[in-house]
């Protein structure tokens, strides 16, 4: 049987949304010990109900001779309780157009409760 | 100076969205630096200033003031239309010293631990491992506050233990705003700290069993607690494992908990003569919708600690898609009759691994529950003799009655001595139904008229029930409590009359003690009750 030439476009837009999708996911890493430092107003109806959420959404530019960047984390002098990046799919095509000099961040973070 | 931020709020909820309920003011008190003021002991008394200011300006307005730790609790019970105080911020821990042992304690004082309200289970269990110690029990998991936890009688399935109250030896309550509205409270029979210690924390001292026991499951109306003091005991390793047995084999051993005569035997786990070991957790997972032959169960030995042992921690923990859960859960509005299939489809999330078997500390075993959205949980105690019996007429009514969607689990737990703990029966099975929440349609009976049911159902078969104060139940079902606790009740709250003034009883009221009507106090004044015995 013929595939249409328009069945053919719906099949490989499908695939390419697929593949787009799946190119933006979400990495969480947590740490084993400590309590997450809460939020009685974040009334949130996800994992970080009732935890302070901090997040950084910014895009950071570097030389084309820095092999990486390290952006540091000012707020939590307990340490972290969790971490949560995302990987989006304009992340990655900015860093591949750009030969990564422009590297979009996007992660939300909690930090440990302070101890007393 | 403590500070606390007083934030006007509409509407307040607990974790597993079980409201939301009306509020007015939401407070939050942080203690002062310690940079600032070195001493603990201060940091801890100014704390305790702070909240006396709060009650005394919440009173002035004739108005509610409650204390809240994690809002774990899926009933109202945490809840309080004008003023509710977050405690999370107030955590401090002071070491006790061998000088301030009571010169009669029976506890070692390496094992005694003073913890400050707003302290979780999971700090706790930290500090207690710094230490090479550890909580006695704990509940599923570990995000409650230690205040929270004692307040409605949380449990685990430690048969031979108890609930967490029953490791509490004493307790600091602020009472009102005068300076002798301070307590610190232990038994008589059982002194823990001696005066040293109260006056380090400001506190009037009364030891005395039946006020020590009246305030430990408090209910949140006994005051604010500001701290406990906790008796530990040496680390240790718990051997878990999870087995598939004959449904009549479990509800035997749940009936008898007889295991050393029981054909339930795991290699290893058996005594010199080879009969099977009393295990120190034993629970019964159920699905009420099928007719499978087995019951899955988790069984745990205490053993000693020793390391290495290999990393019970799995690397990788994955969660359902939330949007699934509300999706399953508006079609199981809409068709009941599909719940069964749904749960059958989700039982390797809901259910513990079958054959499963891990090493760790009880810090380690229940761990961390993250929020999986909106939730219930219905949990009655029996007597455990009582378990098969009252689980048949429960499951019979959800089947017939329901489907919800939930699924059945026991656990069993040593009686308490606190007064209107539920765990009152000499072993009670917590026989608890949980699932996601759901709203009533015409096809599905509401939360509230389930649990009614559940309550109508024990009474029918004259089987004697308590339900767990943190869970949801038809809190305003007629007599309910008294049904309960019978004597109990008056005696509960002729200590709460004696220790709190008629103003503080009213401060520290809240719907929950409106709808279970244990907030009107008792005709009695007896003076003599509140003494040092
Ligand atoms: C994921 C999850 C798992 C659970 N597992 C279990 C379990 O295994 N076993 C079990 O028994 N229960 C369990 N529960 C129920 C829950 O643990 C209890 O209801 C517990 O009381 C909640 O503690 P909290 O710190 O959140 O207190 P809250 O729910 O915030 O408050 C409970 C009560 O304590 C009072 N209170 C809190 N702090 C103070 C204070 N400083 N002074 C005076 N009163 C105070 C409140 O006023 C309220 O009356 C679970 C709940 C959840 C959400």
């Amino acid at each position: 049987m013929k595939l249409g030439y328009k069945t053919f476009v719906r099949c490989c837009v499908a695939v390419i949304v697929c593949c787009l999708l799946s190119s933006c996911y979400t990495v969480r890493l947590k740490n084993v010990y400590g309590d997450p430092e809460p939020d009685p107003f974040n009334d949130a109806t996800d994992y970080y109900r009732y935890m302070k959420v901090r997040e950084i959404d910014t895009t950071i530019k570097i030389s084309v001779t820095d092999k990486d960047f390290t952006k540091l984390i000012k707020d939590c002098s307990e340490g972290i309780y969790i971490m949560e990046y995302r990987n989006t799919f304009g992340g990655i095509l900015l860093s591949a157009v750009t030969f990564g000099r422009k590297r979009k961040v996007k992660a939300k973070y909690v930090c440990l409760k302070p101890t007393n | 100076m403590a500070t606390t931020k007083s934030h006007p709020k509409s509407s307040w909820d607990t974790l597993h969205n079980n409201g939301p309920f009306p509020l007015k003011t939401l407070h939050v008190t942080e203690l002062e630096g310690s940079a600032n003021m070195f001493s603990k002991y201060d940091r801890y008394n100014d704390a305790a200033k702070e909240i006396q200011r709060l009650i005394r300006e919440a009173a002035d307005k004739n108005e509610g003031f409650r204390a809240y730790g994690s809002a774990w609790s899926l009933s109202h019970i945490a809840h309080q239309k004008d003023n509710m105080h977050f405690n999370s911020f107030m955590s401090i821990h002071i070491p006790i010293p061998q000088e301030l042992s009571h010169e009669n304690s029976s506890y070692a004082n390496e094992n005694l631990f003073f913890f400050e309200c707003g302290n979780t289970i999971k700090r706790i269990s930290e500090v207690l491992s710094s230490h090479g110690k550890s909580l006695k029990t704990s509940g599923a998991s570990n995000g409650q506050t230690i205040a929270g936890c004692i307040s409605t009688g949380v449990h685990g399935a430690a048969l031979n233990v108890g609930s967490i109250q029953d490791y509490v030896v004493g307790l600091n309550l602020i009472i009102g705003d005068k300076p002798t509205d301070i307590v610190y409270l232990e038994r008589h029979t059982q002194p823990a700290l001696n005066d040293d210690f109260a006056k380090k924390i400001k506190a009037k001292v009364i030891r005395n069993d039946h006020l020590f026991n009246a305030a430990l499951v408090g209910l949140g109306a006994f005051g604010f607690i500001h701290g406990v003091v906790i008796e530990a005991e040496d680390r240790f390793l718990l051997k878990r494992y999870v087995k598939k047995i004959p449904k009549d084999l479990a509800l035997q051993l749940a009936d008898t908990m007889d295991f050393k005569n029981s054909t339930f035997k795991i290699d290893g786990e058996v005594d010199a003569d080879g009969k099977p070991l009393r295990p120190y957790h034993y629970k019964v997972f159920i699905n009420p919708y099928t007719n499978d032959n087995e019951y899955v169960v988790e069984v745990m030995y205490k053993k000693p600690y020793q390391v290495p042992y290999p990393d019970p921690f799995p690397v990788i923990k994955t969660s359902l898609y939330k949007d699934l859960i509300y999706l399953l859960i508006k079609i199981s509005e809409k068709f009941p009759k599909s719940i069964p299939w749904f749960i059958k489809q989700l039982r390797k999330t809901i259910l513990p691994a079958v054959d499963e078997e891990t090493l760790g500390t009880l810090y380690e075993t229940f761990w961390d529950a993250p929020y999986q959205g909106p939730a219930f949980a219905c949990s009655v105690g029996i007597d455990h003799t009582n378990s098969s019996k009252a689980y048949k007429v429960l499951e019979e009514m959800t089947q017939k009655e329901g489907p919800i969607p939930g699924i059945f689990a026991m656990r069993f737990v040593k009686q308490t001595e606190a007064t209107l703990g539920f765990t009152k029966f000499p072993i009670t099975c917590m026989l608890e139904i949980d699932g996601v929440l759901w709203e009533k349609s015409r096809k599905i009976m509401s939360l509230t008229e389930y649990s009614r049911r559940m309550i109508e159902v024990l009474q029918e078969n004259d089987i004697p029930f308590t339900i767990h104060w943190g869970k949801n139940s038809d809190w305003k079902f007629p007599n309910l409590v008294n049904d309960m606790f019978g004597e109990k009740v008056a005696e509960w709250k002729s200590y709460r009359n004696g220790l709190l003034s008629t103003e503080m009883q009213q401060v520290f009221s809240n719907g929950f003690l409106e709808d279970t009507n244990l907030h009107l106090p008792n005709n009695t004044n007896d003076e003599d009750l509140i003494v040092s015995l």
